[in-house]
């Protein structure tokens, strides 16, 4: 299961699994973001290449504008990805540590 | 534990299926299971991409050899490609010059202990070996 989710402060609430197979599903909430805006990691227990793409193909988009993601919450597991990444380089990641998830 | 799926992204969900049921029988850790999905996912996904034609199958195995995960996903009726040849992607810290595609199978590599491809009679075979973390 994957769900996203945006909140009443604009904040984007990502959960679940984000595989090849949600990428538009995310695209259609992530292409409409134009300022600076958090995304929570807290209930996401795995994001593959394809959801690392969605999120660095708005990061480009937002930059041209001087605006950014910011990534909060992650666990363990796919705060690991996003270093092997190197995204840790291009994002603003919140290092405090979310809830450790194990894969279900 | 070995199944076979259809090549095509609808597929997905029946393979992650498949590799929960197989590495709780292999008494994965989390980090392991992690990495196993990854890869699996980027192998599988890409065998979608460059053959997206014909109603071929894709057989992946997950077995258990003392600490270590071997997993083996064998593509059928496909013409070579050799996924341990791909370039290394551009991990600069300029987001111009970051490719939004490429990642996927550097970040596997990473992931896993070992990564060997075999081509014969038009048949890919990719093998993985991922070490228990726990």
């Amino acid at each position: 299961m994957f769900s996203i989710t945006v909140g009443d402060d604009g904040e984007i609430h990502l959960s679940g699994r984000f595989d090849a197979s949600r990428v538009e599903q995310a695209e259609a909430i992530f292409s409409r973001v134009t300022s600076t805006c958090r995304v929570d990691f807290s209930d996401l227990q795995y994001i593959s290449s394809a959801g690392l793409g969605v999120l660095l193909k708005t990061q480009k988009r937002l930059s041209t504008t001087g605006q950014s993601l910011i990534l909060v919450h992650m666990n363990k597991l796919v705060r690991d990805v996003f270093h092997i990444a190197r995204f840790d380089l291009v994002f603003q990641i919140d290092e405090e540590q979310g809830p450790h998830l194990k894969m279900s | 534990m070995e199944r076979t799926f259809k090549r095509a992204l609808a597929a997905l969900d029946e393979v992650f299926g498949f590799l929960d049921e197989a590495l709780s029988g292999c008494a994965a850790d989390a980090g392991s299971a992690y990495a196993v999905n990854f890869a699996v996912e980027e192998f599988f996904t890409n065998m979608v991409k460059y053959e997206p034609e014909g109603d071929h199958l894709v057989t992946i195995s997950v077995r258990r050899e003392a600490n270590r995960l071997i997993v083996r996903m064998v593509d059928t009726g496909v013409q070579p490609f050799d996924i341990t040849n791909a370039p290394a992607p551009d991990l600069s810290d300029s987001l111009n010059d970051r490719p939004v595609g490429g990642l996927g199978i550097h970040i596997s590599r990473e992931l896993l202990d070992s990564v060997t491809y075999d081509y014969g009679e038009g048949q890919s075979t990719i093998t993985f070996v991922k070490t228990l973390e726990t």
